[in-house]
C-alpha cells in the first residue's frame, strides 16, 4: 500500500444541529439492485422538464419512431439538461402531463417497441478500463459530455452537473465531495449502488475531479453503512487522489452545506454556493452516471430507485427507466398493502406525497415510500409554544418559527429579513415541533409567493 | 399658615416676569405662522373637500387608489371614475354627482363572483390532507384536492375580507351580496385566481362557475358539477357565451336576457351555470 490507512480514511465527520430520525433502512437495504426491464406496448412519459432551469422543448414529433438514448427534447439555455427515450418504440403524443410537482409538464409520451436492445451494463467497468485510458477526456470534453448526456444531480434537487463543473477562474475548486451519506430514512439507493457498482462510481469522482479542475475526491459516507464503507476502501486504496470520510449517522448531512461543514470545516456562505468555497458536491448516482456518458456516451435515462416502506408488498431497489409510470413500478412490486396509507415520492423527511399514481419517476427520484396507516400519524396544529427548539435543530441557523409566523401573517419581508431564502427545507423543524406546526410548508409556500410577487414585479 | 409662608418665599415679579416672556413668544410664533400660512399656503380644491367629506372613509383601496382622500382628488379630476366606490354604491355617485354639478349616469355595481361551484359533496376523488389549513399552503401541495383549479375551502378570502362578506358554506366560498362591496380584497387573497369582480348590470347574473381548463375526462374525473367544455352555449347563444381552453366564458360587455341566451343556460348539461345576487333565483331546470 503506498499511502498510510489514516491519510486514506478519516472518520468522526459531523456538523452541528439536525436530527437523528430512525433509519429504517432494513425494508431494502439488503436487496440487490434489480433491472427493470418493460413490456412491448407499455407506456413511459418523459416529462420536458425534470431538473432545475429552462425547460425543454420536443425534438421529436408524435408517431416518430425513437431509440434507446436518442435526445427527446433540448434547450440552447445554460441551466438545462436535454431529455432522451428510455426504449426503443413510437412517440405518441406530445402533451402537457400530471407531473409529481403538481402542476402539468410538457411531456414526451412514448410507447415501447417489441425489440428492445439488452440493458445496459452499469455493474463493473469494461476490462482495463481507468481514467487514463479514456479518450476525450480534457476538462471542456468531459463537461461536454456531462452537458449531452442530460445528466443531474440525482440526490433529488435535479440541478444540471455540467453547470456544476464548469471551471471558473475566480472560483477555482479545490475538492470533489462524493455524497453517498444517503441521510434521507428509509431510502437505500445510493448505498446499494456503492456496494454493488462503486468501480464506476469512482471514476465518475475521478472524471469529476478532473474537469472541475479539482485536486482531489472525497467520498463521504454515513456510518450505518458499513458494508458500503468496506467496498469502496477496498476500491481507493489505488487511487492516489481519493479519500474516504466516515460520517456519524445525522439528518440533514447529505445537503451540501452540511456535508462541506461536515467533512472539511468550510461554511457556504449564505446566498452562496459551495463553489465560494472551492467545493463541488456530487451525488452517488450521478457519479456513476458521468462515468458511463464519458466511456460510451450513454446519455442519462435510467436510474436507481428505492421502493421501500411497510406499505409495499416487496420492496427492493430498482434500476428504473426515467419516465416509467409509478403505478408500473408499484406494481412490480407487489402492489400496495391494504393498510397503504401514502406514497412520498422521495423519503420520508424531504418527499413529498403523491396525490395520483400516474406521476412518471424522473431523473431526480431517488426514492418512493410507502407507509402503512401505523406509521401515518395526522396531527392538528396548534399554537407556537415558543419553546425553541425548531431554532436549536435548524442546521442553517434560521428562526423557523418567526419566518413561518411572518408567512403566515403574509407579511414577506420579515420573512426574507428572516432569510427564508437559505432555507434548504429539510425539514428538521417541523420533526421536532411539539405542536406539530407544520412549518416546512409555510416556509416552502412563504418561497414561492415571493418568487411570484418577484415574476408580478418583473412583468410590470 | 402655609400659604402665608408660601408667598412669603414666591417673588411676584419672578412670575409676572415669566408670563411676559411667554406671552411675547407666543406672539412671535403667531406671527411666524402667519406669514407662513399666507405664503405657504397649499390651495386645496373645495369640491375635493366636499367629496372627501361624503365619501365612507373605509379606505378598503377598491376602487384602485390608494384610499378615499386619493379617490376623492381623482374623482374631481376624472369625472368617470364616480362609480369606482364599492362601498358607496349608488347613493354615492348621486351625492357625488351633486357636489360636482353633474348628472349622475346610471352604472351598475361591482361585486364578486366566485367561479366555483363545487361543494364538498362535489368534489370526488380528492386525496386526504393533513397540512396547514389555509389556502396560500395548500396550494403548494399538489392534489389538495381532485381538481386543481376549483376552490380548496380553507377560507383565505373569508379571512381578507373587511366587510364579512364571504362565507364558507360546506366547502365553498360563497358570497354575501346584501354585504359585498366590491372592494377587491378576496381576489387578492385567493391563491387560484377563482375569485374576480364583475359590474352587475342585472341582478340576478349569470356567472360560470368553475375554472377548470382540463377536458371532458379530466373534469369528470374530480367534479360532478364542473365546466367540461363541451361548448354548447357557445353554439348555442355565440353572443354571449365564448369558449376559452375548454371553459366557457360569459362576454359581460353583452350581457343581457335574451331567448337564446336563456335557452343555452337551459341546455347545460353540467351545474356549472349560476345566478348570483340579492335577489338569487335559479333559472336551472329540473333535470
Amino acid at each position: 500500500m503506498a499511502v498510510s490507512t489514516s491519510e486514506k480514511v478519516k472518520g468522526g465527520f459531523t456538523f452541528r444541529r439536525g436530527v437523528h430520525p430512525p433509519h429504517r433502512k432494513s425494508f431494502s437495504e439488503s436487496r440487490a439492485i434489480e433491472q427493470i426491464q418493460l413490456p412491448a406496448g407499455s407506456e413511459v412519459v418523459v416529462p420536458l422538464s425534470q431538473h432545475i432551469g429552462a425547460p425543454c422543448s420536443a425534438t421529436v414529433e408524435a408517431k416518430q419512431q425513437v431509440v434507446v438514448g436518442q435526445e427527446v427534447g433540448s434547450s440552447d439555455a445554460f441551466v438545462s439538461a436535454p431529455v432522451h427515450s428510455p426504449v426503443n418504440g413510437t412517440v405518441k403524443e406530445i402533451a402537457p402531463l400530471p407531473h409529481p410537482s403538481g402542476r402539468k409538464v410538457l411531456s414526451v409520451v412514448i410507447t415501447v417497441g417489441d425489440e428492445q436492445p439488452e440493458p445496459s451494463i452499469w455493474r463493473e467497468l469494461p476490462e482495463n478500463c481507468t481514467i487514463d485510458s479514456l479518450e476525450n477526456t480534457t476538462s471542456e470534453q468531459i463537461v461536454d459530455t456531462i452537458r449531452q448526456a442530460g445528466i443531474v444531480g440525482q440526490g433529488g434537487a435535479a440541478f444540471p452537473t455540467a453547470v456544476k463543473l464548469v471551471q471558473n477562474q475566480q472560483k477555482p475548486v479545490d475538492t470533489i465531495l462524493l455524497n453517498g451519506c444517503e441521510c434521507e430514512p428509509y431510502l437505500t439507493s445510493d448505498q446499494r449502488l456503492m456496494i454493488e457498482a462503486a468501480g464506476p462510481m469512482l471514476l465518475g469522482l475521478q472524471l469529476a475531479v478532473k474537469a472541475a479542475g479539482a485536486q482531489k475526491g472525497i467520498i463521504a459516507i454515513e456510518d450505518n453503512k458499513p458494508d458500503a464503507i468496506n467496498t469502496v476502501f477496498k476500491l481507493i486504496k489505488d487511487i492516489d487522489n481519493l479519500q474516504l470520510a466516515i460520517c456519524r449517522t445525522k439528518y440533514p448531512q447529505g445537503g451540501e452545506r452540511q456535508l462541506i461543514n461536515a467533512v472539511l470545516g468550510r461554511v457556504v456562505p449564505t446566498g452562496g454556493l459551495p463553489l465560494d468555497v472551492g467545493v463541488v458536491v456530487i451525488n452517488a448516482g450521478t457519479a456513476s452516471a458521468i462515468a458511463w456518458a464519458c466511456i460510451e456516451k450513454r446519455p442519462c435515462y435510467e436510474r436507481i430507485v428505492t421502493v421501500t416502506g411497510a406499505g409495499i408488498k416487496n420492496p427492493g431497489n430498482f434500476r428504473v427507466p426515467v419516465g416509467m409510470m409509478l403505478s408500473d413500478l408499484l406494481e412490480h412490486c407487489g402492489g400496495l398493502t391494504d393498510d397503504a396509507e401514502k406514497v412520498l415520492l422521495g423519503g420520508p423527511m424531504m418527499g413529498p406525497a403523491a396525490a395520483r399514481l400516474d406521476l412518471p419517476i424522473l431523473k431526480g427520484t431517488s426514492g418512493i415510500t410507502v407507509l402503512s396507516k401505523a406509521e401515518v400519524v395526522e396531527n392538528k396544529e396548534v399554537a407556537c409554544i415558543r419553546c425553541g427548539r425548531c431554532v436549536d435543530h435548524c442546521p442553517l441557523n434560521l428562526v423557523p418559527t418567526r419566518i413561518a409566523h411572518a408567512v403566515k401573517a403574509r407579511d414577506l419581508e420579515t420573512a426574507e429579513d428572516y432569510d427564508l431564502a437559505a432555507c434548504i427545507e429539510c425539514g428538521c423543524c417541523t420533526y421536532v415541533c411539539p405542536s406539530k406546526i407544520p412549518l416546512i410548508q409555510y416556509l416552502r409556500s412563504g418561497k414561492s409567493m415571493i418568487a411570484r410577487k418577484k415574476q408580478q414585479v418583473k412583468s410590470k | 399658615m402655609m400659604t402665608l409662608e408660601l408667598l412669603a418665599v414666591i417673588n411676584i415679579g419672578n412670575v409676572v416676569g415669566a408670563g411676559v416672556t411667554l406671552l411675547v413668544i407666543g406672539l412671535v410664533f403667531v406671527l411666524i405662522l402667519s406669514i407662513a400660512y399666507a405664503k405657504l399656503r397649499v390651495e386645496q380644491d373645495p369640491t375635493v373637500e366636499a367629496v372627501l367629506a361624503v365619501l365612507p372613509g373605509a379606505n378598503c383601496g377598491g376602487c384602485g387608489l390608494a384610499g378615499c382622500s386619493a379617490y376623492a382628488e381623482a374623482v374631481v379630476a376624472d369625472h368617470g371614475l364616480m362609480g369606482k366606490c364599492g362601498p358607496g354604491g349608488e347613493a354615492l355617485v348621486k351625492e357625488i354627482a351633486a357636489i360636482l354639478g353633474i348628472e349622475a349616469a346610471a352604472s351598475a355595481p361591482v361585486r364578486a363572483v366566485v367561479h366555483c361551484g363545487a361543494k364538498s359533496s362535489d368534489k370526488i376523488n380528492s386525496t386526504r390532507y393533513g397540512g396547514a389549513m389555509t389556502c396560500g399552503e395548500g396550494q403548494m401541495v399538489a392534489g389538495v384536492m381532485g381538481c386543481p383549479y376549483g376552490c380548496m375551502g380553507f377560507g383565505d378570502c373569508a379571512a381578507a375580507c373587511e366587510f364579512d362578506a364571504i362565507e364558507m358554506v360546506d366547502g365553498l366560498a360563497t358570497v354575501n351580496y346584501d354585504k359585498c362591496v366590491g372592494c377587491g380584497a378576496c381576489v387578492q387573497a385567493c391563491p387560484r385566481q377563482l375569485i374576480t369582480l364583475e359590474r352587475f348590470s342585472e341582478d340576478p347574473l349569470l356567472i360560470i362557475s368553475c375554472s377548470s381548463r382540463d377536458k371532458v375526462k379530466e373534469v369528470r374525473s374530480y367534479c360532478k358539477v364542473g365546466c367540461v367544455g363541451c361548448g354548447l352555449c357557445a353554439k348555442l347563444a355565440p353572443n354571449h357565451f365564448q369558449m376559452e381552453q375548454n371553459l366557457a366564458v360569459i362576454d359581460y360587455e353583452k350581457y343581457g336576457r335574451s331567448e337564446e341566451f336563456d335557452k343555452a343556460v337551459e341546455k347545460c348539461p353540467r351545474a356549472c351555470m349560476l345566478f348570483v345576487g340579492k335577489k338569487e333565483e335559479s333559472l336551472k331546470l329540473e333535470a
